[in-house]
Parts: structure tokens; C-alpha cells; sequence
């Protein structure tokens, strides 16, 4: 296939000239908002929709007019808007949401009408309050595609690795995600790298989403409401990364009681605190995590001090803490300011050493919703983002650091505008400062005798800008729209645009046809050493040397409702990367004040006819099953094999997810509510890609250095898979309430319940026999290095 | 290998012990072994050559009296030239014992320690393949001095301290190699630097408080050439890249060419090296 030609097809070329630009944005908003003013004069019914019981916003709920065939949902704030004809006669509203109970209301159609909807959740005092995205029907119906959904409940229900309830390792159970490595918290969306992923916690970005070496996601689940990904068809409002947008919302906090949740678990333990300030006017919560085996190891050193042969353990923990605030300061505005701070610590401190290494991100948001009136929604947010780590090392005169550090402040401003019941427009735009210091090196003596410094400073303005409408045209609808994308690094300077098209053909009312086409800027850019995640990679700003990243995605699709309860999605994809970056062979990344030397800038492409998805969502069995088919390929970086083209890592070709969540039984018993709920995950990939030696030589060395008798000789990159991966998982989460106190749960994950041994990592076992030489190798052999056995963990979980 | 490094080699060897490997049979692409250079010319002594041969990764090799032959690549012709003359070397195995190295060819004349003097090899394989490489001679960056300290918390404890002089004027590279109780150790440090971030004309290498009264410790610096500098780096990354899940492996980075598709090394070997017995 010439990729060349059809890539040429899709990406005319796109640097174009600011006055250009803008001229092309603001003829394309004229464009769109011709038809939407044409339309005619309704009755408009707007408010917000929360939990009756907590007050949280519920994101995604329908309103429906059943008897004029109209309706719309909430957006991400709660907020939701429809026309309905005027007329004398009441209309029958229905406000409807998965696991709330449904509620209908008659209203007279005339002028602006405001209704703050309350649903009150169902089931049991047992019963999770569910909070999911769009019900099944209204996701097969919406022009949205290539976008999963993870629910709390999901979250905490699903066996986990060291019990540890993570909502980014439930998102690589969806079909189109891959983790890259076993227990980690990676995320490869279609063909993509890790780095193309824009995770946003409140609309601020976090750089590394990751704890200990990327086993953890920096998502504590009892702060989470919702989570959205979106791994192609991306909505004009999104922007900055190639291969998929992470929108992850923090819970609002209950405003009507203070409440509270909290777990103790293998290696961390949490508590949740969440309430009222001013009921239904202001609330808060606060969220904290922390793991302890260092408060054990501690106590393991401290118990053999002073034994001259005991090498005392390092000490590592991590925290996390989330905050935030709500105030509803008069009936059209509402304030929300959050906030996240974690950190890794790693420190090993005795008279002759002392190390240490953190690294964690700092976010903050502030956002203000204002509504204008029963058409108009706006959000104004202010957000500010910091991934840093620090390395280092002081020994008695001399000292030694090295850090990294990412900055980013951003304000935005996103308007949501309903002209009737055929347009929903949204427009608006940001400018982010980005701030890097990549790699900072200082090392030397105390008195300055001895100094070695490097690492470089470099920062950037990203803006962007964008209007989009979704149109509705009888069974057609479509989401058209453009982003403009801005990116100035002195001398260098980029403008680009990014068309992008949804549309949903409902054919009848169970099948809708898909398609979308979305072109995605990226201008900084994650220089890793390898394909996993290291705390110590470094953010990149693009330069006139390091051009932005582009991705061309293309994908068609198709929704059946099965029966009320079962939704097959299937989808084909195809996804263009210009501009990658990857490293030169055994390039230098630490101490390098050039490094765009190291860089390689080359192309790749991604593919799958078959991205396959049977979701279950109500009933007593809920879950998924997933599968993809997809080939994975990056090539021509001169200085990597010549150009050639090769596997990334993560090529792999079979994936497939099975997950289940089933509600075994409820009763009562001696005044005690109990439930029992069994969860299952099934997970095969076919083998990770890897670069392994072909040859091998004896290298003898300069005098007093070590005889090297098996040197690996690295050929072409990447040509050997590894065997395939399989996993089962198995959750038992019972639970069980007395009236008016606590609700408690145990949780037992068994993670790797087979106990199979998955590749992790190929190494290379050598047998000597001692000759007259020295030791000579006489066998090799491979031998296929596991992580994780059967790892069961018992969590007991309590909420007020 | 440095700290960084260390870790993740620590894990996979905690796996082994945990019981988490297996051998496994795996599919490696064709490989069609490769001639293998160590040259180093180190001033005063005879130029000294070792060329072997390389293998498929998991070639198995005997022990018998076909050894050598297998390993070595024997009846080539080498020449080194320098200062208008052309040393031919004689292919003849030979060995020093402390530390133990061996050489399969060996010149008549010394290297000469001029620096700047340059040097080219040219060797014609027997079965008609060619290498070639160039390198020139290094001038001695000497050790300025070493000092040891005992530390203040644990007086039994004491560190090193080796100081040298850099020239600023120019990108310098060096190796440093730290033996205890003899250069046939595995040495406690071996690492490489650049003076390209040194901010001052000083640089220091040291050691942690791990020294004891008595230890006799091997101190060496080695002024090398960048083209060694990458070849070294590229072989420890090709090792670690081995054993290191977390570390991208690297394609060794030659100084010899030709068309028998050689790896190796051609490069002055010079150094300066202190030993030194700890005493308080």
C-alpha cells in the first residue's frame, strides 16, 4: 500500500499562515451558523439534573418529550436544554438516567421554561448508587463513536492487582486499548503511544497518570465520578494529544449529609470525607490515599540496627490527595475549585548514603458555569498542571541532583449552545503556557571546586480554537466542526487546522451506521527510553527542529440494540502518524543539553478492520466482551534501521476482554442487609513485540576491565514476539449493612487466578566452564521471566 | 552500570529467586556470524590485535580441540600504519597473564605515544573480506591526586577521592575503572564521562564510605577517543538491554568497517593508574 499517497489524500499541506487560519476558522463558524439561525422560535424547558441523594451532577441523563419523538441529554456539568413547539397543550416530559429511577412531568410549552431535576437512585440501601454514561440506546443514537465509558461501580467491583481498584486498568479492558506490559498502567489506543493520550482530572492535564514505576494510576476510585475516553472521532472542543482524550471528573461532593468512605487494603489504605458546606448551596470533599509497606519496612530496619551484616531496605510509599469545593452562587452560576496532589518517594538515608527520589503531578482547577439562559451554557475554566521529579544524592562535600519538571497554565472558555432541537453547537478556546525544564543536572563538590551542570529550559503558548454543531436531520445526524491549533515556540511557530466529522445514520430503531474523520495536533511530546512508562521520561516542547506530531484517524461503524439490554458496536479504524519521535539507537537522554541530536522523526500507521464490543449495562449479569484485530507499524526514522519499518511493542494482533460483573443475591438477615456479588475478568493478547539479539561476541576489554564473554548483537528492531498472554481474575465482593450504621464490604481479588505464567520479559541464561581463557560460554539459553503469580488480596471497604 | 540501571536488574533477579522463570525454546532470526576487532594501542608496547568471530545467539560451543579454530579468525593479514610506516602483524596467539588478555596477531614494532599521531589497520580476512578502521593516539590525562577520608559517623569507613585535571578547550571522554585487591576483579566502578557539562577544570571521582584500612584499591583513568566512548556505551547498553526490561537495547557502534561487516574497536589505549593501600 503507498501510505504516502493516501496520507497526502487526507493531510494537505496543513502549516499554514495565521492570517490563513483565521480567515479558514471564522468563514467555517459563518458556515455553520447560517442553518442554525434559520431555524424557527420553540419553547425551551433547561436546569440542571443531580442524585437526589448526594446532589452530584449526573452526566449524561435524558430528557425526552416521548410524545413529540424529541429529547437530548445533560452535558458534563448536569446541565441540559430542549425545545419543544409552543402550543396550549402540556407536554410529558421524562427524565430518565441507568439505575434512577425514571420521572415524568407534564409542562405547559410556553417561553423559557426552568426545572432543576432530582432522581432518586434504585434498589436497596445496598445497591451501589450507579453513575454511568449514556444508556445504551442513546449511545447507539449518538453521533459519538470510538468512546467507552467506566462507571465507579465497575471500578470497584472488578478484581484488581493487589486489591488496588484502578480505574485506568479497567479502561484497558475496553476493545482498542492495550496496557504495553503486564499490571501496568499504560495505555496504547489504537496503535497510538503512550504518550498521545491527553488524561485530563477536571480539565487538568496530568503528564504521568502513573505510581510506582506505572503499576498505579494516580486515580483514587472514591474520588472519581466518571471517566470517558474517546480513541477516535474526537470532539472539536479537545485538542494536544494524537491518540485519545481521557476526560476524568471528580465526584462533586454530597451536599445534601457528610458522608464518608474508605478502605483498607493490601497496600494502601483511603478515606473519603464528603459533605455540605451550605446543603444544596456548597459542598466538599476530600480524598486520600497512601500506601504502607514502608511503615513495615521501617520497623523491619529499626528491629535489626546495628547487625554488621543487614542491609537495611529502602523506604518507598505513595499518597494521593484529592479536594475539591462546590458553591452555587445564584441559580445561573456555580463555582467548582479542585484540586489533586501526589507523590512517589523513594529514600534510602544511613551514614554513608543518602538517596532520595520523588516525583509526583499537582493539578488545580477552577471552573465557573454560568447560564445565560435556557439556550446558552457556558464553562470558564482556570487550570494549572505540574509533573516533576527530583533525584538526589548527598554524600558528605559532594552532591548530586537531577529533575525534570512540566508546567502547564491554561484558561478556557467552552460555550454550549442549543439554537433548538437540531443544532447543538459548541465553541469556544484556551491558551495554555507551558513551562519545561528537561533533565536538569547538578552535580558537584560543596565548596565549588568541583561543578558539572546541564539540562535546558525551554517554554511555549499553545492555543487553540473551535466551534462544532451537531446537527440532526431526521435519521442523520452530524457533528462537524474545525479546531484551530496554535503553537509558538521562539523562532518557532505552527498553525494548524483540525477538521473533524461524526455522523450517525439510525436506519432503523436498532441498527445505526457510524462514521468519523479527526485530525489531531500534538506539541509535546514524551522522550521515553523504552516503551514503558519511567518517572524519569521527559516532556519535549515541539521546536523549528522537533515538529508537531500529527494523527489522521478514520473509522466507520455500526450499533445494534440486542433485544432492551445488550449493545454490539462494531468499528474500522484507520489512523496516519506524521512527525513521530523516537530515539536514535542508544541514544543519550541524561545530561544532554542537545537533545534533539537523539531524536528521530519518522511515520506510522495503525489499522483494524474488526474493533468489536457486546456491552451488557442492566440486569443481575452486567459486563463486556471486546475484541480487536489491529496490525501496528512505525517506520522511515533514518537514523533506526534505515528507515525501515517495524512493530512497536504493542503490535499486537488478537485482543480480547471478557468482563463480568453478576449480582448473585440480596437478603436480609438478623436486621442486616447483605449482598453478594460475583466479578470475573478473561483477558488474551497475542504476544508483545521485542527487540532480541541475533548474535552474540566476546568482548575482552582494556586491562582491569570485566571479560565480557557474551556481548548480545542487536539486529533489526523488534522481529521476535513473545508467546500470547492470557489472565483470569476473580472478584467476591460481599457486603452487608445494619440500619442506620456503616455499610461495610469485603472484597476478595484474586488476580492471575489460574496462576499461569505470562511472558513479562525474555532474558539470557549463560553456562561457562572455566578453560585456560577464562569462563567461556558453552550454552545459552532463553528463559521467560514471569511477574505475578496468583495474587490474592483482601480489602474491607465502609461508607457512612 | 549506574544506579538507575541497577534496579530493575535487582527485580529480574528477585523473580528468578521467586520462581517465576522457565526456559522457553525461542525463533531467532538467520544470523551470519561477523569478524570481531579489539585493537587498542597502548603506547610502549607491541601493536596487538584480537580477531574472533561472532556467533548466532545460541550457538553452542565445545570445548574441544576445535575451540579455537571456531572461535578465533586466523590466517588474515593485519597492518597497522602510522608515521609512514606499516607494521605487519604476525598471527601468532599470545597472552599476558596479569590481567589476563590474549591476542591472535602481533606487530614487531611499539605503539608511539605522540598524541595526535594517527594510525590506520587494514585487514584482509582469508576468505577475502576487508576491515578497516582509523583512530589516533590520545595524549595522558594524569591523576592529580587521590585522597582518602574516613567518615565522621563510621570511623572504620573510608572513601576515595581521585582528582584530575581536564582540558576545557576541547570535548574530552573518559573511562573509569575502580579494582579491589587486583585488576582480574570485577571492578566496583566502571563507568564512562564527558567533561562537556564539567563547569570547572577539576573533576572528581569518588567512592561511598566502603573502604576498610588495608584494602588495596586500583585506580584507573583512561583518556579515550569518542568513537570508544560509543562503542563501550553501546556494548553496556546491548548487556543491560539483556537484563533490563525497562532499558532500550542498542546496536553495538563500531570503529571498523569494511566488507567482511566487522564489530569491534580500533583506539589508543591510554591511562593513568594509582593503587593505592588504605591507611588512616
Amino acid at each position: 500500500m503507498n501510505y504516502s499517497a493516501l496520507l497526502s489524500f487526507f493531510s494537505p499541506a496543513i502549516v499554514l499562515s495565521r492570517t490563513v487560519v483565521l480567515t479558514a476558522l471564522w468563514t467555517t463558524a459563518g458556515l455553520l451558523l447560517f442553518p442554525i439561525l434559520g431555524s424557527t422560535q420553540n419553547a425551551t424547558v433547561s436546569g440542571s439534573l443531580r442524585d437526589r441523594q448526594n446532589g452530584e451532577s449526573l452526566i449524561g441523563a435524558t430528557v425526552q418529550a416521548p410524545g413529540l419523538g424529541k429529547g437530548n441529554a445533560s452535558n458534563e456539568y448536569g446541565f441540559y436544554s430542549l425545545s419543544i413547539p409552543e402550543g396550549k397543550d402540556s407536554v410529558l416530559l421524562r427524565f430518565a438516567y441507568i439505575g434512577y429511577q425514571t420521572q415524568t412531568l407534564k409542562v405547559l410549552p410556553r417561553g423559557s421554561i426552568k426545572l432543576d431535576i432530582e432522581l432518586v437512585p434504585v434498589g436497596s440501601l445496598l445497591e451501589e448508587v450507579v453513575i454511568e454514561a449514556n444508556g445504551l440506546d442513546e449511545k447507539r443514537k449518538s453521533t459519538e463513536m470510538s468512546v467507552s465509558t467506566i462507571s465507579t461501580r465497575e471500578v470497584k467491583a472488578l478484581p484488581a492487582l493487589f486489591g488496588e481498584t484502578d480505574i485506568i486498568k479497567i479502561l484497558q479492558l475496553k476493545p482498542g486499548i492495550t496496557p504495553g506490559s503486564e499490571g501496568t498502567t499504560g495505555l496504547f489506543v489504537r496503535g497510538g503511544n503512550n504518550d498521545q493520550n491527553l488524561i485530563v482530572l477536571d480539565e487538568a492535564v496530568v503528564y504521568n497518570a502513573n505510581h510506582l514505576f506505572g503499576f498505579f494510576s494516580t486515580f483514587n476510585s472514591d474520588a472519581v465520578k466518571d471517566l470517558k475516553v474517546y480513541k477516535g472521532g474526537f470532539p472539536a472542543q479537545y485538542g494536544g494529544r494524537l491518540s485519545s482524550v481521557i476526560d476524568v471528573r471528580m465526584k462533586e461532593g454530597n451536599s445534601k449529609k457528610l458522608s464518608g468512605t474508605g478502605g483498607i487494603g493490601l497496600i494502601s489504605s483511603r478515606l473519603t470525607l464528603e459533605g455540605p458546606i451550605q446543603k444544596d448551596k456548597s459542598s466538599f470533599i476530600v480524598s486520600g490515599r497512601r500506601t504502607y509497606a514502608d511503615i513495615i519496612t521501617e520497623q523491619v530496619n529499626r528491629a535489626n540496627e546495628g547487625k554488621p551484616d543487614y542491609n537495611k531496605i529502602p523506604r518507598y510509599y505513595f499518597y494521593d490527595l484529592n479536594t475539591k469545593v462546590n458553591f452555587t452562587l445564584s441559580p445561573k452560576d456555580r463555582l467548582y475549585l479542585s484540586g489533586y496532589f501526589g507523590r512517589d518517594v523513594f529514600l534510602y538515608k544511613d551514614p554513608t548514603f543518602d538517596f532520595r527520589f520523588d516525583w509526583g503531578n499537582a493539578t488545580g482547577s477552577a471552573r465557573w458555569n454560568h447560564v445565560f439562559g435556557p439556550k446558552l451554557f457556558s464553562n470558564t475554566t482556570f487550570t494549572y498542571s505540574d509533573y516533576r521529579y527530583k533525584i538526589e544524592n548527598q554524600l558528605q562535600g559532594f552532591s548530586f541532583s537531577l529533575s525534570s519538571n512540566v508546567k502547564d497554565a491554561n484558561t478556557k472558555v467552552d460555550f454550549y449552545w442549543q439554537p433548538n432541537n437540531k443544532h447543538t453547537v459548541r465553541f469556544g478556546g484556551n491558551i495554555t503556557y507551558h513551562d519545561f525544564i528537561t533533565a536538569r543536572l547538578k552535580a558537584g563538590s560543596d565548596d565549588g571546586r568541583v561543578r558539572f551542570e546541564a539540562g535546558r529550559d525551554y517554554n511555549g503558548m499553545e492555543y487553540g480554537a473551535y466551534i462544532a454543531d451537531e446537527w440532526a436531520i431526521d435519521r442523520l445526524k452530524i457533528n462537524y466542526g474545525l479546531r484551530l491549533s496554535m503553537w509558538q515556540n521562539n523562532p518557532a511557530f505552527y498553525a494548524n487546522i483540525e477538521p473533524r466529522v461524526a455522523t450517525n445514520y439510525e436506519v432503523n430503531n436498532r441498527l445505526s451506521l457510524k462514521a468519523s474523520y479527526a485530525r489531531m495536533n500534538q506539541y509535546v511530546h514524551l522522550l521515553a527510553s523504552s516503551g514503558l512508562s519511567l518517572p524519569t521520561d521527559i516532556w519535549y516542547p515541539s521546536t523549528e527542529g522537533v515538529k508537531p506530531e500529527i494523527s489522521d484517524q478514520v473509522a466507520i461503524g455500526a450499533s445494534y440494540l440486542l433485544g432492551d439490554q445488550i449493545l454490539v458496536t462494531w468499528e474500522a479504524w484507520y489512523k496516519w502518524l506524521q512527525n513521530s519521535v523516537d530515539f536514535k539507537d542508544g541514544a543519550e537522554l541524561f545530561g544532554n543539553n542537545e537533545l534533539e541530536k537523539e531524536l528521530s522523526i519518522g511515520r506510522g500507521y495503525a489499522y483494524s478492520p474488526l474493533e468489536l464490543e457486546i456491552e451488557k449495562k442492566e440486569g443481575r449479569l452486567t459486563g463486556w466482551i471486546g475484541y480487536t484485530l489491529a496490525w501496528v507499524k512505525r517506520g522511515d526514522f533514518p537514523e533506526i534501521d534505515n528507515g525501515a519499518w517495524f512493530s512497536p511493542r504493542h503490535d499486537t494482533r488478537h485482543n480480547v476482554s471478557v468482563v463480568a460483573l453478576w449480582d448473585v443475591h440480596k437478603w436480609k438477615k438478623k436486621g442486616k442487609d447483605k449482598s453478594l456479588q460475583i466479578t470475573a475478568t478473561w483477558v488474551y493478547s497475542s504476544g508483545y513485540v521485542s527487540w532480541l539479539p541475533s548474535g552474540r561476541f566476546t568482548f575482552q576489554d582494556v586491562p582491569g576491565a570485566p571479560f565480557l564473554t557474551t556481548v548480545p548483537y542487536y539486529g533489526p528492531r523488534n522481529t521476535f514476539r513473545y508467546p500470547a498472554y492470557t489472565r483470569s481474575d476473580l472478584g467476591i465482593v460481599y457486603k452487608w449493612k445494619k440500619r442506620n450504621r456503616f455499610e461495610n464490604d469485603l472484597t476478595l481479588s484474586v488476580y492471575n487466578a489460574t496462576d499461569r505464567r505470562n511472558p513479562y520479559f525474555i532474558t539470557i541464561a549463560v553456562e561457562t566452564e572455566k578453560t585456560a581463557f577464562g569462563e567461556i560460554p558453552v550454552e545459552i539459553k532463553a528463559k521467560q521471566v514471569s511477574l505475578f503469580p496468583i495474587l490474592p488480596s483482601l480489602t474491607w471497604n465502609f461508607k457512612f | 552500570m549506574n544506579f538507575k540501571n541497577l534496579l530493575p536488574v535487582a527485580a529480574v533477579l528477585f523473580l528468578m529467586a521467586c520462581n517465576l522463570t522457565k526456559d522457553v525454546e525461542i525463533d531467532l532470526p538467520e544470523y551470519d556470524r561477523q569478524p570481531v576487532v579489539e585493537c587498542y594501542l597502548e603506547p610502549g608496547k607491541p601493536f596487538r590485535l584480537l580477531l574472533s568471530r561472532s556467533y548466532a545467539f545460541f550457538d553452542k560451543l565445545g570445548l574441544d580441540s576445535t575451540f579455537l579454530e571456531n572461535t578465533l579468525l586466523d590466517g588474515a593479514m593485519v597492518t597497522v600504519t602510522y608515521n609512514g610506516q606499516t607494521d605487519t602483524l604476525k598471527n601468532q596467539l599470545t597472552a599476558d597473564l596479569s590481567p589476563v588478555k590474549i591476542f591472535n596477531y602481533v606487530g614487531q614494532n611499539l605503539v608511539p605515544s605522540t598524541p595526535g599521531t594517527e594510525f590506520v589497520l587494514n585487514i584482509r580476512l582469508a576468505d577475502g573480506g576487508e576491515i578497516t578502521g582509523a583512530t589516533s593516539m590520545m595524549p595522558l590525562v594524569p591523576i592529580d591526586s587521590v585522597v582518602v577520608e574516613f567518615s565522621p559517623d563510621i570511623d572504620t569507613l573510608g572513601r576515595m577521592l581521585t582528582y584530575i585535571t581536564d582540558n576545557q578547550n576541547q570535548e574530552n571522554f573518559y573511562r573509569r575503572l575502580l579494582n579491589y585487591s587486583s585488576l582480574d576483579s570485577f571492578p566496583d566502578q566502571d563507568f564512562l564521562v564527558t567533561d562537556r557539562f564539567s563547569q570547572t577544570a577539576l573533576i572528581a571521582f569518588g567512592t561511598g564510605y566502603e573502604l576498610a584500612e588495608g584494602d588495596t584499591v586500583f585506580n584507573t583513568i583512561f583518556h579515550v577517543t569518542r568513537e570508544y566512548y560509543d562503542f563501550v556505551e553501546s556494548v553496556q547498553l546491548a548487556v543491560i538491554g539483556n537484563l533490563n526490561p525497562f532499558a532500550q537495547p542498542s546496536p553495538i557502534k563500531s570503529n571498523v568497517h569494511g566488507s567482511a561487516n566487522p564489530i569491534g574497536i580500533f583506539a589508543p589505549l591510554v591511562y593513568d593508574r594509582d593503587t593505592t593501600i588504605v591507611r588512616k
